[in-house]
Protein backbone atom coordinates (compact mmCIF):
# COMPACT_ATOMS: atom_id res chain seq x y z
CA UNK A 1 0.00 0.00 0.00
CA UNK A 2 2.93 2.71 0.76
CA UNK A 3 4.97 1.65 -2.35
CA UNK A 4 0.85 2.74 -4.04
CA UNK A 5 1.03 5.88 -2.65
CA UNK A 6 5.10 6.73 -3.14
CA UNK A 7 4.54 5.44 -6.84
CA UNK A 8 1.17 7.60 -6.76
CA UNK A 9 2.99 10.70 -5.35
CA UNK A 10 5.99 9.70 -7.85
CA UNK A 11 4.49 9.87 -10.94
CA UNK A 12 1.66 12.24 -9.84
CA UNK A 13 2.16 14.31 -12.76
CA UNK A 14 1.49 11.66 -15.14
CA UNK A 15 -1.54 11.04 -13.07
CA UNK A 16 -3.37 14.62 -13.53
CA UNK A 17 -2.44 14.57 -16.94
CA UNK A 18 -3.87 11.36 -17.81
CA UNK A 19 -6.62 12.31 -15.49
CA UNK A 20 -7.24 16.25 -17.79
CA UNK A 21 -7.06 13.98 -20.66
CA UNK A 22 -9.92 11.97 -19.99
CA UNK A 23 -12.02 14.14 -19.02
CA UNK A 24 -10.90 16.26 -22.30
CA UNK A 25 -11.78 13.36 -24.42
CA UNK A 26 -15.06 12.47 -22.16
CA UNK A 27 -16.06 16.12 -23.35
CA UNK A 28 -15.17 15.58 -27.06
CA UNK A 29 -17.13 12.51 -26.77
CA UNK A 30 -20.55 13.79 -25.08
CA UNK A 31 -19.87 16.93 -27.42
CA UNK A 32 -23.79 16.59 -28.44
CA UNK A 33 -24.61 16.51 -24.59
CA UNK A 34 -27.26 19.50 -23.72
CA UNK A 35 -25.03 20.89 -21.28
CA UNK A 36 -22.27 21.06 -23.35
CA UNK A 37 -23.98 22.48 -26.03
CA UNK A 38 -25.76 24.98 -23.89
CA UNK A 39 -21.73 26.21 -22.48
CA UNK A 40 -20.76 26.24 -26.03
CA UNK A 41 -23.74 28.54 -27.61
CA UNK A 42 -22.93 30.80 -24.48
CA UNK A 43 -19.09 30.79 -25.50
CA UNK A 44 -20.22 31.80 -28.73
CA UNK A 45 -22.74 34.27 -27.58
CA UNK A 46 -20.69 36.24 -25.57
CA UNK A 47 -17.61 35.87 -28.24
CA UNK A 48 -19.75 37.83 -30.59
CA UNK A 49 -20.56 40.19 -28.09
CA UNK A 50 -17.56 40.89 -27.87
CA UNK A 51 -16.36 41.03 -31.28
CA UNK A 52 -19.65 43.56 -31.83
CA UNK A 53 -18.24 46.07 -29.25
CA UNK A 54 -14.98 45.91 -30.86
CA UNK A 55 -16.59 46.48 -34.16
CA UNK A 56 -18.05 49.41 -32.98
CA UNK A 57 -14.99 50.55 -31.39
CA UNK A 58 -13.33 50.23 -34.83
CA UNK A 59 -15.82 51.68 -36.19
CA UNK A 60 -15.87 55.01 -33.94
CA UNK A 61 -12.28 54.83 -34.69
CA UNK A 62 -12.38 54.56 -38.64
CA UNK A 63 -15.48 56.84 -38.47
CA UNK A 64 -13.79 59.31 -40.99
CA UNK A 65 -12.80 56.50 -43.50
CA UNK A 66 -16.83 55.48 -43.40
CA UNK A 67 -17.74 58.62 -43.47
CA UNK A 68 -15.79 59.46 -47.15
CA UNK A 69 -16.10 55.81 -48.34
CA UNK A 70 -19.94 56.35 -47.44
CA UNK A 71 -19.75 59.82 -49.42
CA UNK A 72 -17.94 57.81 -52.59
CA UNK A 73 -21.11 55.22 -52.57
CA UNK A 74 -23.99 57.55 -52.09
CA UNK A 75 -22.57 59.96 -54.85
CA UNK A 76 -22.14 56.48 -57.04
CA UNK A 77 -25.99 55.79 -55.97
CA UNK A 78 -27.41 58.91 -56.41
CA UNK A 79 -26.05 59.30 -59.78
CA UNK A 80 -27.44 55.82 -60.48
CA UNK A 81 -30.64 56.72 -59.05
CA UNK A 82 -30.43 59.81 -61.62
CA UNK A 83 -29.89 57.47 -64.52
CA UNK A 84 -32.95 55.31 -63.96
CA UNK A 85 -35.23 57.80 -62.84
CA UNK A 86 -34.11 59.24 -66.07
CA UNK A 87 -34.45 56.68 -68.28
CA UNK A 88 -37.60 55.90 -66.27
CA UNK A 89 -38.93 59.31 -67.34
CA UNK A 90 -37.93 59.17 -70.95
CA UNK A 91 -39.72 55.71 -71.32
CA UNK A 92 -43.15 57.17 -69.49
CA UNK A 93 -43.17 59.80 -72.31
CA UNK A 94 -42.45 57.40 -75.07
CA UNK A 95 -45.13 54.97 -73.57
CA UNK A 96 -47.26 58.70 -73.42
CA UNK A 97 -46.78 59.53 -76.73
CA UNK A 98 -47.22 55.70 -78.26
CA UNK A 99 -50.72 56.02 -76.27
CA UNK A 100 -51.96 58.58 -77.41
CA UNK A 101 -55.01 58.06 -80.39
CA UNK A 102 -55.20 61.44 -81.32
CA UNK A 103 -52.54 60.87 -83.21
CA UNK A 104 -50.79 57.96 -85.38
CA UNK A 105 -47.58 57.33 -84.01
CA UNK A 106 -46.61 54.87 -85.97
CA UNK A 107 -45.63 57.39 -89.41
CA UNK A 108 -43.86 59.80 -86.35
CA UNK A 109 -40.38 59.19 -84.98
CA UNK A 110 -39.49 59.45 -81.65
CA UNK A 111 -36.47 61.29 -80.79
CA UNK A 112 -35.23 62.64 -77.13
CA UNK A 113 -34.71 66.27 -76.45
CA UNK A 114 -30.59 66.21 -75.58
CA UNK A 115 -29.82 70.04 -75.46
CA UNK A 116 -31.76 72.92 -74.99
CA UNK A 117 -30.36 76.26 -75.74
CA UNK A 118 -32.59 79.38 -74.83
CA UNK A 119 -30.20 82.43 -74.71
CA UNK A 120 -29.48 85.75 -76.91
CA UNK A 121 -27.27 83.77 -78.98
CA UNK A 122 -29.23 80.24 -79.43
CA UNK A 123 -32.70 79.82 -79.09
CA UNK A 124 -32.69 75.98 -80.20
CA UNK A 125 -33.62 72.32 -79.14
CA UNK A 126 -31.37 69.23 -79.85
CA UNK A 127 -32.79 66.42 -80.62
CA UNK A 128 -31.00 62.38 -81.11
CA UNK A 129 -32.32 61.56 -84.33
CA UNK A 130 -30.60 62.83 -87.46
CA UNK A 131 -30.79 61.86 -91.47
CA UNK A 132 -29.93 58.28 -90.51
CA UNK A 133 -32.96 57.89 -88.52
CA UNK A 134 -34.87 59.54 -91.78
CA UNK A 135 -35.24 63.14 -90.09
CA UNK A 136 -35.49 65.85 -92.88
CA UNK A 137 -35.06 69.66 -92.91
CA UNK A 138 -38.71 70.98 -92.57
CA UNK A 139 -40.09 68.23 -90.24
CA UNK A 140 -42.39 68.95 -88.23
CA UNK A 141 -42.06 68.60 -84.25
CA UNK A 142 -44.64 68.26 -81.62
CA UNK A 143 -45.49 66.46 -78.65
CA UNK A 144 -49.11 64.91 -77.80
CA UNK A 145 -49.73 68.17 -76.04
CA UNK A 146 -49.09 70.44 -79.38
CA UNK A 147 -46.64 71.66 -81.70
CA UNK A 148 -42.85 72.30 -80.54
CA UNK A 149 -41.24 73.30 -83.79
CA UNK A 150 -39.36 72.58 -87.07
CA UNK A 151 -36.52 70.60 -87.73
CA UNK A 152 -33.69 73.11 -89.51
CA UNK A 153 -30.60 71.87 -89.73
CA UNK A 154 -29.99 67.58 -89.62
CA UNK A 155 -26.74 66.04 -89.14
CA UNK A 156 -25.82 62.39 -89.11
CA UNK A 157 -27.33 61.40 -85.47
CA UNK A 158 -28.68 64.59 -84.52
CA UNK A 159 -31.59 67.15 -85.48
CA UNK A 160 -31.91 70.83 -84.23
CA UNK A 161 -35.29 72.38 -84.16
CA UNK A 162 -36.34 76.08 -83.97
CA UNK A 163 -39.05 76.39 -81.31
CA UNK A 164 -42.31 78.00 -81.64
CA UNK A 165 -40.35 80.32 -79.13
CA UNK A 166 -38.00 81.23 -81.30
CA UNK A 167 -38.49 85.34 -83.17
CA UNK A 168 -37.83 83.06 -86.73
CA UNK A 169 -40.53 80.67 -86.34
CA UNK A 170 -43.65 81.23 -88.16
CA UNK A 171 -46.62 78.70 -88.44
CA UNK A 172 -50.36 79.79 -90.14
CA UNK A 173 -53.24 78.81 -87.89
CA UNK A 174 -56.44 78.47 -87.15
CA UNK A 175 -58.91 78.73 -84.12
CA UNK A 176 -60.98 75.46 -83.64
CA UNK A 177 -64.46 76.79 -83.36
CA UNK A 178 -64.51 80.27 -85.55
CA UNK A 179 -61.86 79.19 -88.26
CA UNK A 180 -60.42 82.29 -87.90
CA UNK A 181 -56.80 82.14 -89.63
CA UNK A 182 -53.91 83.84 -88.63
CA UNK A 183 -50.21 83.58 -88.49
CA UNK A 184 -48.87 83.23 -85.02
CA UNK A 185 -45.21 84.38 -84.19
CA UNK A 186 -43.48 84.48 -80.51
CA UNK A 187 -41.61 88.45 -80.11
CA UNK A 188 -39.75 87.35 -77.21
CA UNK A 189 -41.55 88.56 -74.40
CA UNK A 190 -43.25 85.66 -71.71
CA UNK A 191 -41.79 81.98 -72.63
CA UNK A 192 -45.29 80.27 -72.99
CA UNK A 193 -47.04 83.46 -74.54
CA UNK A 194 -47.16 83.90 -78.38
CA UNK A 195 -49.11 85.99 -80.79
CA UNK A 196 -51.28 85.42 -83.47
CA UNK A 197 -51.21 88.22 -86.74
CA UNK A 198 -53.57 88.90 -89.21
CA UNK A 199 -56.71 88.05 -87.49
CA UNK A 200 -59.52 90.68 -89.45
CA UNK A 201 -61.68 92.33 -86.64
CA UNK A 202 -64.34 91.35 -88.51
CA UNK A 203 -63.13 87.38 -86.95
CA UNK A 204 -65.79 85.96 -84.42
CA UNK A 205 -62.46 84.75 -82.33
CA UNK A 206 -63.71 83.98 -78.52
CA UNK A 207 -61.06 83.79 -75.64
CA UNK A 208 -60.23 80.08 -74.76
CA UNK A 209 -60.65 79.00 -78.25
CA UNK A 210 -58.08 76.28 -79.22
CA UNK A 211 -55.40 77.09 -81.77
CA UNK A 212 -54.51 74.36 -84.29
CA UNK A 213 -52.09 73.87 -86.96
CA UNK A 214 -53.45 75.06 -90.39
CA UNK A 215 -53.29 73.05 -93.57
CA UNK A 216 -52.36 76.26 -95.28
CA UNK A 217 -48.84 76.11 -93.52
CA UNK A 218 -46.00 74.75 -95.65
CA UNK A 219 -44.74 72.57 -93.58
CA UNK A 220 -46.89 71.59 -90.77
CA UNK A 221 -49.81 69.19 -91.04
CA UNK A 222 -53.23 70.71 -90.01
CA UNK A 223 -54.88 69.95 -86.87
CA UNK A 224 -52.05 70.40 -84.64
CA UNK A 225 -52.64 72.04 -80.97
CA UNK A 226 -50.55 75.42 -80.45
CA UNK A 227 -52.60 76.63 -77.71
CA UNK A 228 -55.27 78.45 -76.19
CA UNK A 229 -56.60 81.82 -76.86
CA UNK A 230 -56.23 83.99 -73.63
CA UNK A 231 -56.42 87.71 -74.95
CA UNK A 232 -57.69 89.67 -78.01
CA UNK A 233 -57.48 93.05 -78.22
CA UNK A 234 -58.82 95.10 -81.30
CA UNK A 235 -56.43 97.29 -83.47
CA UNK A 236 -57.14 98.91 -86.41
CA UNK A 237 -58.03 96.88 -88.79
CA UNK A 238 -56.80 93.58 -86.78
CA UNK A 239 -56.92 91.61 -83.77
CA UNK A 240 -53.62 91.46 -81.52
CA UNK A 241 -54.20 87.93 -79.94
CA UNK A 242 -52.00 86.19 -76.87
CA UNK A 243 -52.11 82.82 -77.34
CA UNK A 244 -50.93 80.27 -74.60
CA UNK A 245 -48.69 77.81 -75.46
CA UNK A 246 -49.95 74.45 -75.39
CA UNK A 247 -46.21 72.84 -74.82
CA UNK A 248 -44.25 73.37 -71.34
CA UNK A 249 -40.90 73.74 -73.24
CA UNK A 250 -38.97 74.02 -69.73
CA UNK A 251 -39.87 70.31 -69.43
CA UNK A 252 -39.77 68.40 -72.72
CA UNK A 253 -38.00 65.45 -72.90
CA UNK A 254 -39.26 63.54 -75.60
CA UNK A 255 -40.61 64.55 -78.86
CA UNK A 256 -42.40 63.32 -81.95
CA UNK A 257 -40.93 64.06 -85.72
CA UNK A 258 -44.32 64.44 -88.13
CA UNK A 259 -43.61 63.09 -92.11
CA UNK A 260 -42.38 66.03 -94.20
CA UNK A 261 -45.32 67.69 -95.89
CA UNK A 262 -43.93 67.81 -99.48
CA UNK A 263 -45.76 70.29 -101.10
CA UNK A 264 -42.51 72.29 -102.89
CA UNK A 265 -44.35 74.01 -105.55
CA UNK A 266 -46.22 75.39 -102.64
CA UNK A 267 -43.76 76.91 -101.36
CA UNK A 268 -42.52 78.30 -104.73
CA UNK A 269 -45.66 80.11 -105.46
CA UNK A 270 -45.27 82.00 -102.30
CA UNK A 271 -42.19 82.39 -102.91
CA UNK A 272 -40.89 82.97 -99.11
CA UNK A 273 -37.59 81.56 -98.06
CA UNK A 274 -39.14 80.60 -94.60
CA UNK A 275 -41.80 78.45 -94.56
CA UNK A 276 -44.51 78.90 -92.08
CA UNK B 1 3.76 31.96 -3.89
CA UNK B 2 -0.01 32.00 -3.67
CA UNK B 3 -0.60 35.86 -4.51
CA UNK B 4 1.51 35.19 -7.77
CA UNK B 5 -1.32 32.06 -8.65
CA UNK B 6 -3.57 34.51 -8.65
CA UNK B 7 -2.35 36.90 -10.41
CA UNK B 8 -1.44 34.14 -13.52
CA UNK B 9 -5.14 32.93 -13.01
CA UNK B 10 -6.14 36.40 -13.54
CA UNK B 11 -3.58 36.54 -16.29
CA UNK B 12 -5.03 33.28 -18.04
CA UNK B 13 -8.42 34.89 -18.51
CA UNK B 14 -7.04 38.21 -20.04
CA UNK B 15 -4.36 35.95 -22.59
CA UNK B 16 -7.21 33.32 -23.78
CA UNK B 17 -9.37 37.12 -24.52
CA UNK B 18 -6.51 38.83 -26.10
CA UNK B 19 -5.57 35.35 -27.93
CA UNK B 20 -9.44 34.83 -29.51
CA UNK B 21 -10.35 38.37 -30.04
CA UNK B 22 -7.15 39.95 -31.13
CA UNK B 23 -4.37 37.46 -32.24
CA UNK B 24 -6.55 34.65 -33.58
CA UNK B 25 -7.63 37.60 -36.40
CA UNK B 26 -3.93 38.25 -37.10
CA UNK B 27 -3.66 35.30 -39.98
CA UNK B 28 -0.64 34.84 -42.07
CA UNK B 29 -0.76 31.55 -44.52
CA UNK B 30 -4.32 30.34 -42.49
CA UNK B 31 -2.01 30.46 -38.93
CA UNK B 32 -1.96 32.80 -36.46
CA UNK B 33 0.66 32.94 -33.32
CA UNK B 34 -0.70 31.79 -30.10
CA UNK B 35 -0.11 34.11 -26.86
CA UNK B 36 -1.49 30.90 -24.51
CA UNK B 37 1.07 28.79 -25.45
CA UNK B 38 3.55 31.33 -24.43
CA UNK B 39 1.86 32.38 -21.11
CA UNK B 40 0.88 28.08 -20.32
CA UNK B 41 4.71 27.70 -21.52
CA UNK B 42 5.98 30.42 -19.23
CA UNK B 43 3.84 28.93 -16.22
CA UNK B 44 5.53 25.51 -16.75
CA UNK B 45 8.73 26.25 -16.69
CA UNK B 46 8.63 28.69 -13.79
CA UNK B 47 6.45 27.01 -11.54
CA UNK B 48 6.06 23.66 -12.47
CA UNK B 49 4.77 20.59 -14.91
CA UNK B 50 1.95 20.08 -12.48
CA UNK B 51 0.65 23.73 -12.52
CA UNK B 52 1.28 24.43 -16.37
CA UNK B 53 -0.13 21.25 -17.31
CA UNK B 54 -3.44 22.24 -14.28
CA UNK B 55 -3.26 26.19 -16.06
CA UNK B 56 -3.23 24.10 -19.94
CA UNK B 57 -6.16 22.68 -18.92
CA UNK B 58 -8.11 25.72 -17.65
CA UNK B 59 -7.03 27.94 -20.93
CA UNK B 60 -8.37 24.65 -22.65
CA UNK B 61 -11.55 25.22 -21.41
CA UNK B 62 -12.01 28.83 -21.78
CA UNK B 63 -10.51 28.80 -25.23
CA UNK B 64 -12.87 25.95 -25.51
CA UNK B 65 -16.06 27.58 -24.87
CA UNK B 66 -15.07 30.63 -26.50
CA UNK B 67 -13.75 28.71 -29.94
CA UNK B 68 -16.97 26.21 -29.49
CA UNK B 69 -14.57 23.18 -29.29
CA UNK B 70 -14.23 22.48 -25.47
CA UNK B 71 -13.24 18.53 -24.99
CA UNK B 72 -10.35 19.50 -28.27
CA UNK B 73 -8.86 22.64 -27.13
CA UNK B 74 -8.72 21.22 -23.28
CA UNK B 75 -6.42 18.14 -24.95
CA UNK B 76 -4.18 20.24 -26.51
CA UNK B 77 -3.77 22.90 -24.11
CA UNK B 78 -3.07 20.25 -21.35
CA UNK B 79 -1.02 18.49 -23.56
CA UNK B 80 0.85 21.55 -24.09
CA UNK B 81 1.54 22.35 -20.14
CA UNK B 82 2.76 18.84 -20.01
CA UNK B 83 5.04 19.05 -22.35
CA UNK B 84 6.02 22.72 -21.33
CA UNK B 85 6.81 21.00 -17.88
CA UNK B 86 9.97 19.35 -19.06
CA UNK B 87 11.63 22.43 -19.12
CA UNK B 88 10.72 23.39 -15.71
CA UNK B 89 13.63 25.29 -14.27
CA UNK B 90 13.77 24.57 -10.46
CA UNK B 91 13.18 27.75 -7.56
CA UNK B 92 17.23 26.35 -6.66
CA UNK B 93 18.47 26.63 -10.16
CA UNK B 94 21.66 28.50 -11.00
CA UNK B 95 20.68 28.83 -14.39
CA UNK B 96 21.48 32.11 -16.08
CA UNK B 97 18.83 34.82 -17.68
CA UNK B 98 19.70 33.14 -21.27
CA UNK B 99 19.43 29.90 -20.28
CA UNK B 100 16.16 30.51 -18.99
CA UNK B 101 15.03 32.31 -21.84
CA UNK B 102 16.73 29.44 -24.24
CA UNK B 103 14.34 27.00 -21.97
CA UNK B 104 11.15 29.24 -22.59
CA UNK B 105 11.82 29.45 -26.29
CA UNK B 106 11.99 25.07 -26.00
CA UNK B 107 9.25 25.15 -24.21
CA UNK B 108 7.02 27.19 -26.35
CA UNK B 109 8.52 25.66 -29.47
CA UNK B 110 8.01 21.98 -28.32
CA UNK B 111 5.02 22.48 -26.69
CA UNK B 112 3.34 24.23 -29.47
CA UNK B 113 3.78 22.13 -32.47
CA UNK B 114 2.15 19.18 -30.22
CA UNK B 115 -0.95 21.24 -29.23
CA UNK B 116 -0.85 22.56 -32.61
CA UNK B 117 -0.71 18.84 -34.03
CA UNK B 118 -3.54 17.87 -32.00
CA UNK B 119 -5.63 20.83 -33.20
CA UNK B 120 -4.86 20.41 -36.54
CA UNK B 121 -5.53 16.47 -36.12
CA UNK B 122 -8.91 17.25 -34.42
CA UNK B 123 -10.24 19.99 -36.40
CA UNK B 124 -10.56 20.86 -40.37
CA UNK B 125 -12.29 23.67 -41.23
CA UNK B 126 -10.55 23.85 -43.69
CA UNK B 127 -10.31 20.86 -45.18
CA UNK B 128 -6.74 20.24 -45.90
CA UNK B 129 -4.72 17.36 -46.16
CA UNK B 130 -3.64 15.89 -42.51
CA UNK B 131 0.17 16.02 -43.35
CA UNK B 132 -0.25 19.48 -44.71
CA UNK B 133 -2.26 20.47 -41.71
CA UNK B 134 0.41 18.91 -39.23
CA UNK B 135 3.93 19.51 -41.40
CA UNK B 136 3.09 22.67 -42.61
CA UNK B 137 0.86 24.82 -40.39
CA UNK B 138 1.54 23.03 -37.23
CA UNK B 139 5.56 24.24 -38.41
CA UNK B 140 4.40 27.87 -39.38
CA UNK B 141 1.84 27.97 -36.68
CA UNK B 142 4.85 27.31 -34.15
CA UNK B 143 7.22 29.44 -35.91
CA UNK B 144 4.83 32.47 -35.44
CA UNK B 145 4.24 31.75 -31.59
CA UNK B 146 8.09 31.50 -31.49
CA UNK B 147 8.43 34.83 -32.91
CA UNK B 148 5.73 36.04 -30.71
CA UNK B 149 7.52 34.66 -27.93
CA UNK B 150 10.82 36.52 -28.38
CA UNK B 151 8.99 39.82 -28.72
CA UNK B 152 6.75 39.25 -25.76
CA UNK B 153 10.30 37.85 -23.73
CA UNK B 154 12.41 41.36 -24.66
CA UNK B 155 9.42 43.52 -23.80
CA UNK B 156 7.86 42.00 -20.58
CA UNK B 157 9.61 38.65 -19.37
CA UNK B 158 12.91 39.86 -19.18
CA UNK B 159 12.70 40.95 -15.46
CA UNK B 160 10.98 38.08 -15.02
CA UNK B 161 13.59 35.60 -15.92
CA UNK B 162 16.73 37.23 -14.58
CA UNK B 163 19.42 35.38 -13.36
Amino acid sequence: MQKFFSLFIKYNSYLLFIVYCSIAVLFMKFKDDEVLAKLRTGGIEFNAFISDKMMSYSYVVNLKKENDLLIRINADLLAKVLNFENATLDERNRQKILADTTLNASKFKIARVVSRKFSDRDNILLINAGWKNGIKKDMTVLTPEGLVGRVSVVSEHFAKVIPVINTDFKVVVVSDKSKSMGVLSWNGSKEFIAHIEHIPISSSLKLNEQILTSDFSTFSMRGIPVGKVISIKPDNLFYTVEVKLAVDFSSLTQVLIAPLKIEPEKVEMIGNDTPN
Amino acid sequence: MTKNIFYFIGGLFIVVLVQEFGLSHLTLFKVSPDIVTIFIAFISISIGQKTGTSFGFAAGILSGILSGNIGLNMLARTLEGFIAGYFNIPEDSHATAKQKIKRLYGAVATSGFCANAVLETGYNPLGLPLTYRIVALGLLGTLFTLLLAVIITRLFLRQSLAD
